[in-house]
């Protein structure tokens, strides 16, 4: 179905939705910032924050150009990338790298990598969904038409109607337990709202006013009518005739009360009611095992009037979920608990790249460069000395972000030199090993460093990570033990896998510990390479 | 490496009084007591580490051939009583050694609880079955351990020994997150990678660890404390765990232990559970499966009780004899009981209505028998006791005031047992 289909069909429901966007920018957002004065405007307000508190150094060349390749191609850089862009003395060489890596290769498999693990939590994976968030990431899809397909996917558009996955996957039945309606509801408003409105199932929400009851149960009248499609091969979604609203009470004073399908915080829409036999588009057909469409389908109708650019929890948790991608915590902080009573640490600056992300169309290649061209991103993760640290949410210094195991695995086979090693079928037994090693359990938010007994004995023990470390032609190992010299080694060593120079001291210690052990350089040299590959600093975007 | 300039990774381990604090950081206060309130309660629990035995008969003993018989009635089956080390208290005769155990026993007969379903059952057990307030509430382990805290043992604060496979259970740990989760290992077998790569000997791996140590130490000096600390526990948990290959070496137990606790799966298990205890584990489950005797439950019966019979005295027999009882509470249980009734295919069914379990050690009162049912079995005929009641009773054993405590979820305050219930006194020491 097309975009302009869906409009037509959807007429009736979302005019008067058109009307009240139109009447909110008449009624006069404040001015867009010019692009390139956005990343200025970022800076001013975070300073403006901090007042006479000082703000902290901008991060050397080495830490930055480590930070810019993980963040936006997913890996470190390898020891000749980082040395080119070390000896560059072109004045915009931080420009020219960002550029270069928005518009490379890899930038849209670092953003499928990074949404699958945001979208699906780690619940598991389809080859249906990847080609979805492959062909959205090459063509560099606005955010408000990615969800848009994903919250009504369309099962006959090959590249994309893998977006069902987002709902079937929840949907799945586990074990005795029920089909988890609740759960998918939660997400939902968790993930494209930034409300986790899970308590607000059973009563307003006692703690967060602005999340009622009517806003859980809005969107849940349109899941529970939801079923996973068994009549397709590959992950689909289908609805049934719903034909009146949702009861419900809250458990504290038992008064009943109905809704319709409706947007948190918007109008309910009234059920249409069809002549008999009316109600489908598409009748069922029992020879095909086909469920039929429809005519009214909620799910359509929250695809139409939820990602939207006047609807400004949507816009505001997709730009504080980029702000927190890039500058390693929300703005507003966690990402799903936006709310009155949750300010933002910053409320003037989520205003701003709200209207900016919706002012470019939810372009959010578009975004992250303004977010990575800010002094605010290219700060160090340095404390200042003598003073107490800096709390996060100032980012008067930059804040460390985890690697996702994702990264982990790629910047392993750069660090190492084993890139080219694994073949294609071996790469994914290699990312499957990382992620389970390295990624949280399901349904877990990968937000914070958080490393496990899993992971540590997974570095220590596991073939695959010790492998790297075997000396074949041309990788790491390989390329130190042909260097005879101890101090050019710890050099080498240093920007392979942490991408800087040693200090003084650092290569002080590699030469004694080198010399201690003349005898076994070979394990010496690969006890020094493991233990930079287990550092802290190496599983850190710092 | 004499004199070597490099620090060792025990030096780096976090002090506990840095955990208790709460000290950790943003990504290792996960661990930490900080969201748990209760004044003056951490300092409290320095004393003296507290551990559970926890041992799970899935599926459901019978309570007639166990801790509660009743011979020569109606419901009552074809086994005989016998007396036990507690004059006046009698056991089915199927638990011959346990009986001899009984001055160190506590026995309850008067649980009531609210699920007779397997799937259900289990969970709502194991949870405490608090109040629904729409959050998943932590397993007994993952409550215990985030309760008590970590000790200084550098194992994991929770292991599963079971049949079949092993892995990291985190579901357990419902809204406490996953990192209260069980380390369990599948048949008593080790967790994956824990035995170190042939390439890597011990020289590498001791060097290999205190270089990371000085990597991450000089990383330390310059950024914020919580990364290396957080990255830290968990290599010196792991190299830890290496070092302690012997635990789950079969070979190093004694013939005579072997012997005295069996070697089908539950006497091999509970072997093992007493050397994580002996290293410093703060909670091991043990599970035993197949209780569901909805068929031939008395041929059921005469093997399987027998089967837990054996290594079960063993074990309370070595925790009392090492003095290790007056700090390990074990418990012996499963979801619920079963109906005196007999069925058509001599057997019982499932029966929450009037049940029994055993538990020893720690603030539990020995020798005791609390709670009766009537004279045929069907029904509590004392104050019954739902699984809160435990909950509140165990949690005081180990010194954790059940009324006053509370989780912090996220600034939910949350009750850590069914605020309905209470501890029963006659329980505690």
């Amino acid at each position: 179905m097309s975009a302009s289909q869906r409009t037509t069909r959807s007429a009736g429901l979302t005019i008067s939705l058109w009307v009240a966007l139109w009447m909110a920018l008449a009624a006069g957002f404040t001015p867009i910032a010019f692009a390139d004065e956005l990343p200025a405007r970022i800076d001013a307000l975070i300073a403006s924050v901090a007042k006479d508190s000082p703000l902290g150094t901008s991060s050397d060349d080495a830490t930055f150009v480590r930070r810019v390749y993980l963040d936006l191609a997913g890996r470190i850089p390898s020891w000749q990338e980082a040395t080119a862009f070390l000896d560059n003395k072109e004045a915009n060489k931080r420009t020219q790298l960002i550029d270069t890596l928005l518009a490379g290769s890899e930038y849209p498999r670092r953003m499928q990598d990074l949404f699958h693990a945001m979208l699906m939590e780690r619940r598991g994976d389809s080859p249906e969904w990847t080609k979805f968030l492959q062909t959205s990431f090459e063509a560099n899809k606005p955010w408000d038409q990615l969800v848009r397909e994903i919250l009504d996917p369309d099962p006959n558009n090959e590249a994309i109607r893998g977006a069902a996955f987002f709902h079937t996957k929840r949907l799945e039945k586990v074990g005795q337990q029920e089909t988890d309606y609740p759960g998918l509801t939660r997400d939902v408003g968790r993930l494209f709202l930034g409300m986790d409105l899970q308590c607000a199932q059973c009563h307003n929400h006692l703690f967060i006013e602005s999340y009622k009851q009517v806003d859980f149960q809005g969107l849940y009248t349109v899941y529970q009518n939801t079923f996973i499609r068994n009549d397709l091969k590959f992950p689909a979604i289908g609805e049934k005739v719903l034909t009146k609203k949702a009861d419900f009470s809250s458990v504290f004073d038992k008064v009943a009360l109905t809704t319709g399908p409706r947007v948190p915080g918007g109008k309910e829409i009234e059920i249409p009611t069809f002549e008999k036999n009316e109600e489908y588009l598409v009748p069922p057909d029992k020879k095909t095992n086909f469920s039929g469409t429809p005519r009214f389908r909620p799910m359509q109708f929250l695809a139409t009037e939820l990602p939207i650019s006047g609807n400004k929890a949507f816009a505001n948790n997709i730009a504080n979920r980029l702000w927190f991608v890039m500058m390693g915590r929300g703005l507003v902080n966690p990402l799903d608990q936006q709310h009155a009573a949750n300010r933002p640490s910053h409320p003037e600056l989520l205003d701003l790249l709200s209207q900016e992300i919706v002012a470019q169309k939810f372009d959010m290649k578009s975004m992250l460069r303004q977010l990575a061209l800010t002094e605010t991103y290219q700060r160090a993760t340095l404390l200042p000395a003598g003073t107490e640290p800096p709390k996060p949410e100032t980012y008067r210094i930059a804040n460390e972000k985890r690697l996702s195991a994702e990264q982990l695995m790629t910047s392993v086979l750069v660090a190492t030199g084993s890139r080219d090693k694994p073949r294609e079928v071996e790469m994914e037994k290699f990312r499957a090993a990382f992620v389970k090693a390295f990624g949280n359990v399901p349904q877990d938010p990968e937000v914070e460093f958080s490393p496990s007994l899993k992971s540590s004995l997974f570095v220590l023990n596991d073939p695959l990570v010790l492998d790297c470390l075997v000396p074949q032609p041309g990788n790491l190992v390989e390329r130190l033990l042909k260097t005879t010299d101890s101090g050019a080694l710890a050099d080498e060593l240093y920007l392979s896998i942490l991408t800087r120079k040693p200090t003084d001291e650092e290569r002080a210690a590699v030469v004694e510990y080198l010399t201690k052990n003349a005898e076994r350089r070979p394990a010496a040299v690969t006890n020094l390479s493991w233990a930079l590959l287990a550092s802290t600093e190496f599983c850190l975007n710092h | 490496m004499t004199h070597n300039p490099l620090c060792k990774p025990w030096e780096h381990r976090l002090s506990r009084r840095q955990w208790l604090g709460g000290a950790a950081g943003a990504a290792a206060g996960a661990f930490g007591l900080g969201d748990i309130t209760s004044p003056a309660f951490a300092a409290d629990l320095k004393k003296k580490y507290k551990q559970v035995l926890f041992i799970w008969l899935d599926g459901g003993i019978s309570q007639l051939e166990s801790w509660d018989p009743k011979p020569n009635t109606e419901f009552g089956g074809p086994f005989r009583t016998i007396p036990t080390s507690i004059p006046g208290v009698h056991f089915s005769e199927l638990l011959p050694h346990t009986a001899k155990q009984m001055q160190h026993l506590a026995v309850v007969r008067s649980l009531c609880t609210q699920d007779d379903a397997h799937s259900s059952g289990i969970e709502r057990i194991q949870r405490g079955d608090p109040k629904n307030r729409g959050v998943v509430y932590p397993y007994f382990s993952a409550a215990v351990t985030k309760l008590l805290g970590p000790n200084d043992s550098g194992l994991p604060p929770s292991v599963w020994i079971k049949p079949m496979s092993g892995g990291f259970i985190y579901k357990d740990a419902g809204f406490l997150g996953p990192q209260y989760g069980s380390l369990a290992f599948g048949d008593g077998k080790p967790p994956e990678n824990l035995l170190r790569h042939s390439s890597v000997n011990d020289q590498d791996l001791l060097e290999r660890s205190q270089l990371r140590t000085l990597a991450d130490k000089r990383y330390s000096q310059t950024h914020r404390a919580g990364s290396t600390e957080a990255n830290s526990f968990v290599y010196d948990m792991g190299l830890e765990l290496m070092k302690r290959q012997d635990l789950f070496d079969a070979s190093k137990f004694s013939p005579r232990d072997v012997e005295r606790y069996g070697t089908h799966d539950l006497g091999r298990h509970l072997l093992l559970a007493r050397r994580m205890l002996e290293a410093g584990v703060t909670f091991v489950k043990v599970n035993s499966y197949g209780w569901d005797s909805h068929g031939d439950n008395f041929n059921g019966s005469l093997s399987l009780v027998r089967k837990f019979d054996q290594p079960f005295a063993a074990i309370i027999e070595d925790l009392a004899a090492t003095g290790m009882l007056d700090n390990v509470l074990v418990i012996a249980m499963s979801e619920f009981g079963r109906t005196p009734r007999v069925n058509g295919h001599l057997g019982r069914d499932h029966w929450p209505e009037a049940w029994s379990l055993v538990m020893a050690g720690c603030g539990v009162k020995r020798g005791v028998v609390v709670g009766s049912t009537n004279d045929n079995g069907t029904y509590v005929n004392s104050e019954p006791y739902d699984i809160g009641h435990m909950f509140h009773t165990w949690f005081n054993a180990l010194g954790i005031n059940s009324q006053k405590t509370e989780y912090n979820n996220n600034g939910q305050p949350l009750p850590i047992a069914h605020e309905g219930c209470h501890p029963v006194k006659e329980l505690l020491a």
